[in-house]
């Protein structure tokens, strides 16, 4: 029921990967329904929402892309802090990057929070002729580390809105983690515009 | 992740702007010049970002203070010089930033949770609601990156004559509230108040409230008491509480800063601006739950989704000098790659290898020095307050007191300890290191006790400011004390960003990283208003604080699961 109270929830998503594995190109198709033959390294890109209907509820994911701090392994620790999801994303054309992806996944599980759901995300499958990674090789490194996988093509758009809807029926909700408490800064249209100068 | 011991190869090799450390200034100017449009390169040998501003775990912490200590190194002389090359490298070392570091560890229960704490070398630091840093972070959307701020729940100033801790009447409800007033300073504080935000109102307007330049030019401390007629208590509440001021405003002779009404009514106006700015935040001040290192991270990534490349774990061991005009025209790496900027900022514990300085090297610049403390305990303060600041006015711990001691107590609802854990931050101004460890030393004796084993240390203590209160005091578990060089104007030829400041706030350091964002690239805004159709639509209005519901202090000390019920 939608009285529930647990009905909608905010999620903070963060992708991982190579650089070139079509992060940036993932998230642009599922938020925008685009896709870019030739997209650029991730500049001006770092902050999305897209909201999810699952059954009787919905998930606003708030999706956090790299802005190429990945490229030296420069992440902050903030970038992995409070995430609720990840998607690992690799090249199906480049073992490097399946490689890589692996990495990613080992640098996740240390940061600890063994309720993050993590999908891998074998990208650029509409490219088969030049695959290096069979999906039988991705599907069994991803059960054996707890991940759930797909092959996902932001050019077709296959398996795209797919692999967000997966992750949003697969957060946890039965039993709501406390919010973390403190106050956030939100920008507000139209409603309470309030002087910033005024005294008390 | 790291591939062992093998650096990898940074492209492209040029930059417009190279910085080299990732502290508060270093992050700011970065994400200035990469928003200005400027290829930026940003470095750090460090496996994490912040430098000198890092929020680090009780491990971490430990060992970049002590690595910051030891005298310069001199390890790159290696350097082959290749004729061939129109550069030539000049080797880089660092300075010793901090000095006396001393660790008391009474408690293994601290260690064991080393992982738990989020410390920072700057503290005590927060932020104003209306100070120019907050505008800053509303202003850039970093505050998107930063997630959630806990607020600073009071004030209270040290009483010397009854050894208590009191309310600092910092607005007009607070005044009202306050039991240990008369009706009498009340009423002059009403007034002070009033006169006040009457000048500020009526800025460029009405002269009739405006005070007057003379008097806004005098020391703020005659103001006060010949002009507006306070009482001493009342004016030592004002001048070290709210205006915080270093120095012993009262003693001409040993002050070495006299803090002008001008400057006084300033910090006035922007507490009283910062109570009013976020409904949800009830004081003045609120602080970055996981500290201050989210603020530096939030201004790389800003950095970042503009285009600066980001490489830590990369030391820097020389710039590279053009032969001819001995400018400096890059860096060379750890990894023996040669990158090249038109400009470099680095951070200020680099200097050149002794001897090998354009100009004068070293500590010249430095005049005053700043004394730390971090101490772990398991109560607070004050019984029932979370956070809070609390002043300790030049003279109320003992009579050679000459500085004022700032204090931040931090609870576990920032995430700064595990649960059911204290951080509490000290500083203090101070010209010598003995001045500045024997003031720590008489602060932390007052406001904890030591574990049932009898120490030295005591004896330092100042007896008659103990009184029946002594049994109340939180024990102290884990504690580290060190001071800080403040470095100003050293120069060997390129531009160095700031150390942190002794002051609780970051206007100072604000200022001084948008004037060196100015002399760098003169006539370039500094932040323009960002209009990025990628991000979420950025509106014009006032963002607000909202609180997130939480029923008790202690219920967020999950947050890591990142999700975020609404009904």
């Amino acid at each position: 029921m939608a009285s529930s109270g647990y009905n909608n929830l905010n999620a903070k998503l963060v992708l991982l990967g190579d650089m070139g594995a079509g992060k940036s190109s993932l998230v642009l198709r599922f938020v925008k329904g685009q896709f870019l033959e030739f997209q650029e390294s991730t500049i001006g890109a770092a902050f999305f929402s897209q909201t999810v209907s699952v059954n009787n509820s919905t998930v606003k994911f708030e999706i956090w892309d790299t802005a190429g701090q990945e490229r030296y392994h420069s992440l902050a620790p903030m970038y992995y802090r409070g995430a609720a999801a990840a998607i690992i994303v690799y090249d199906i054309t480049s073992t490097d990057s399946f490689a890589r992806a692996k990495k990613w996944v080992q640098e996740l599980q240390k940061q600890g929070n063994p309720n993050m759901v993590m999908a891998l995300a074998g990208n650029k499958a509409d490219l088969e002729d030049r695959r290096k990674v069979t999906p039988e090789e991705a599907r069994t490194y991803a059960e054996e580390n707890g991940l759930f996988f797909m092959e996902t093509s932001a050019k077709t758009a296959a398996n795209v809105n797919d692999i967000f809807y997966e992750i949003a029926k697969k957060l946890p909700r039965a039993q709501p983690a406390q919010p973390p408490a403190g106050m956030v800064l939100v920008d507000r249209q139209a409603e309470g515009t309030r002087a910033s100068s005024c005294c008390t | 992740m790291e591939d062992t011991a093998s650096y990898p190869t940074i492209e492209p090799s040029n930059f417009d702007l190279i910085v080299v450390g990732t502290g508060l200034p270093e992050s700011i100017l970065a994400a200035a010049a990469s928003a200005a449009g400027k290829s930026v390169l940003h470095i750090d040998s460090n496996p994490y970002y912040g430098s000198h501003f890092a929020s680090l775990n009780l491990q971490e912490f430990t060992t970049f203070l002590q690595s910051q200590s030891q005298s310069p190194n001199n390890t790159p002389a290696e350097i082959q010089p290749d004729s061939s090359s129109e550069f030539e490298t000049v080797p880089l070392a660092t300075r010793p930033m901090y000095s006396s570091v001393e660790i008391i560890s009474n408690s293994p229960e601290v260690l064991d949770n080393s992982r738990k704490f989020s410390l920072e070398l700057v503290g005590p630091k927060v932020l104003f609601c209306a100070d120019e840093m907050m505008n800053l972070i509303v202003k850039t959307d970093i505050h998107q990156y930063m997630g959630a701020f806990q607020s600073i729940d009071g004030s209270y100033v040290f009483d010397g004559s009854n050894g208590c801790l009191r309310n600092v009447p910092d607005s007009r409800s607070a005044i009202f509230k306050d039991k240990s007033l008369s009706l009498a300073e009340k009423n002059q504080l009403m007034r002070f108040f009033k006169l006040v935000q009457g000048h500020f109102q009526s800025d460029g307007g009405e002269e009739s409230k405006r005070i007057s330049e003379k008097d806004l030019e005098s020391p703020f401390v005659e103001f006060l008491s010949q002009k507006i007629g306070l009482s001493e208590k009342l004016k030592s509440i004002i001048l070290y509480a709210i205006a915080m001021a270093d120095y012993d405003q009262e003693n001409k002779e040993v002050c070495k800063v006299v803090l002008k009404t001008k400057e006084g009514i300033d910090r006035l106006i922007l507490y009283h601006s910062s109570i009013g700015r976020f409904p949800d935040a009830p004081g003045a001040m609120i602080y970055p739950i996981y500290g201050q290192g989210v603020l530096l991270e939030s201004f790389c990534r800003r950095a970042a989704v503009k285009g600066c490349t980001y490489v830590l774990r990369m030391p820097v061991v020389g710039l590279l000098v053009h032969k001819d005009d001995t400018s400096y025209k890059g860096v060379k790496l750890a990894s023996g790659q040669e990158l090249f900027g038109h400009q470099l900022i680095l951070a200020p514990s680099f200097i050149l290898s002794p001897g090998l300085a354009h100009s004068s090297p070293g500590m010249q610049g430095v005049k005053v020095k700043v004394t730390r403390g971090i101490c772990i305990t398991k109560n607070p303060l004050k019984p029932e307050v979370a956070n809070c600041l609390v002043f300790y006015p030049p003279q109320s711990l003992c009579p050679d007191q000459l500085t004022s001691v700032r204090v931040l107590q931090l609870s576990s609802n920032v995430k700064s300890s595990p649960s059911g854990m204290f951080v509490i931050y000290l500083s203090a101004v101070c010209d010598d290191v003995l001045q500045g460890k024997k003031i720590l030393n008489v602060a932390i004796n007052t406001l904890f006790s030591h574990p049932a084993s009898a120490d030295n240390k005591d004896s330092l203590v100042d007896h008659q400011n103990e009184n029946t209160e002594v049994k109340q005091k939180p024990t102290l578990l884990w504690c580290a004390t060190y001071i800080q060089e403040l470095t100003t104007d050293v120069s060997d030829g390129f531009n160095s960003t700031t150390m942190p400041d002794a002051d609780v706030q970051y206007n100072n350091l604000l200022d001084a990283t948008r004037k060196l964002f100015q002399e760098m690239y003169p006539g370039e805004e500094f932040f323009p208003q960002s209009v990025s159709p990628e991000e979420e639509a950025v509106d014009d209005g006032e963002p607000e604080l909202e609180s997130k519901s939480s029923e008790t202090l202690e219920s967020i000390d999950n947050g890591a699961s990142g999700i975020e019920y609404t009904s």
